[in-house]
């Protein structure tokens, strides 16, 4: 495991505005979010769009949800955040709300964010094959 | 849209920096190489779809929010 992978979400402090430069698909207007802890559920945290359509999100991290998840960062993905090789970042997964009430998690593409440059993107790793909708919590 | 014939081993450039090259002609498919600059991210149509898919889907509003903490802390 590389230092950056070992870092943990409670060992960085995201608390001003993040810019996605492209936004995420389907929100490539919102460049501007911040992250926040939700409230009572940790360790869920919320994503939110300051420009743009309105877009808020729950997420997690998601070697939270499966210990053994790993990602490799393209070489790309990496200078787009200024990220260097062993710099700690930001991991979160988007959480989903399927029809039946279960609690889906993207595996697939996480988003990343440097906290150091407060840049970030949503990754889509040719690598990691992990699902688009891991189950976190099963159907009602 | 532009609509090229091309051939094998024969390229289209886009702008200064990205090629797409066929590389092979089969029955089902062709296959193509792509060189573009680092910061060029590239990808199969249909995986940004999915992904835009899941990430509207994903959309919490301000009275869902509470819903889906819920659920998540219940099942904690």
């Amino acid at each position: 495991m590389t230092p950056a992978q070992a870092a943990t979400e409670t060992d960085i402090t995201v608390s001003e505005a993040v810019t996605f430069p492209d936004g995420i698909p389907g929100f490539e207007s919102c460049r501007q979010w911040v992250v926040m802890a939700a409230e009572d559920a940790t360790p869920l945290r919320r994503l939110h769009a300051l420009d743009g359509p309105d877009a808020s999100f729950l997420a997690i991290d998601p070697r939270m949800v499966l210990d053994s998840y790993r990602c490799e960062l393209s070489a790309t993905d990496r200078r787009r955040l200024g990220a260097t090789d062993d710099e700690p970042l930001v991991w979160l997964a988007l959480v989903m709300m399927e029809n039946n009430g279960a609690l889906t998690v993207n595996l697939r593409a996480p988003i990343v964010i440097n906290p150091r440059t407060m840049m970030g993107q949503q990754v889509l790793p040719h690598n990691c094959l992990y699902p688009l909708r891991h189950v976190l919590v099963d159907a009602e | 849209m532009l609509v090229f014939t091309r051939r094998r081993h024969e390229a289209i450039m886009i702008g200064d920096g990205v090629e797409v090259r066929v590389l092979r002609v089969g029955k089902d498919g062709v296959r193509l190489g792509i060189v573009a600059p680092t910061d060029v991210r590239v990808h199969r149509r249909e995986v940004y779809e999915q992904i835009r898919d899941a990430n509207q889907s994903a959309v919490v509003s301000q009275g869902r929010l509470a819903k889906v903490t819920e659920r998540f802390t219940k099942a904690k």
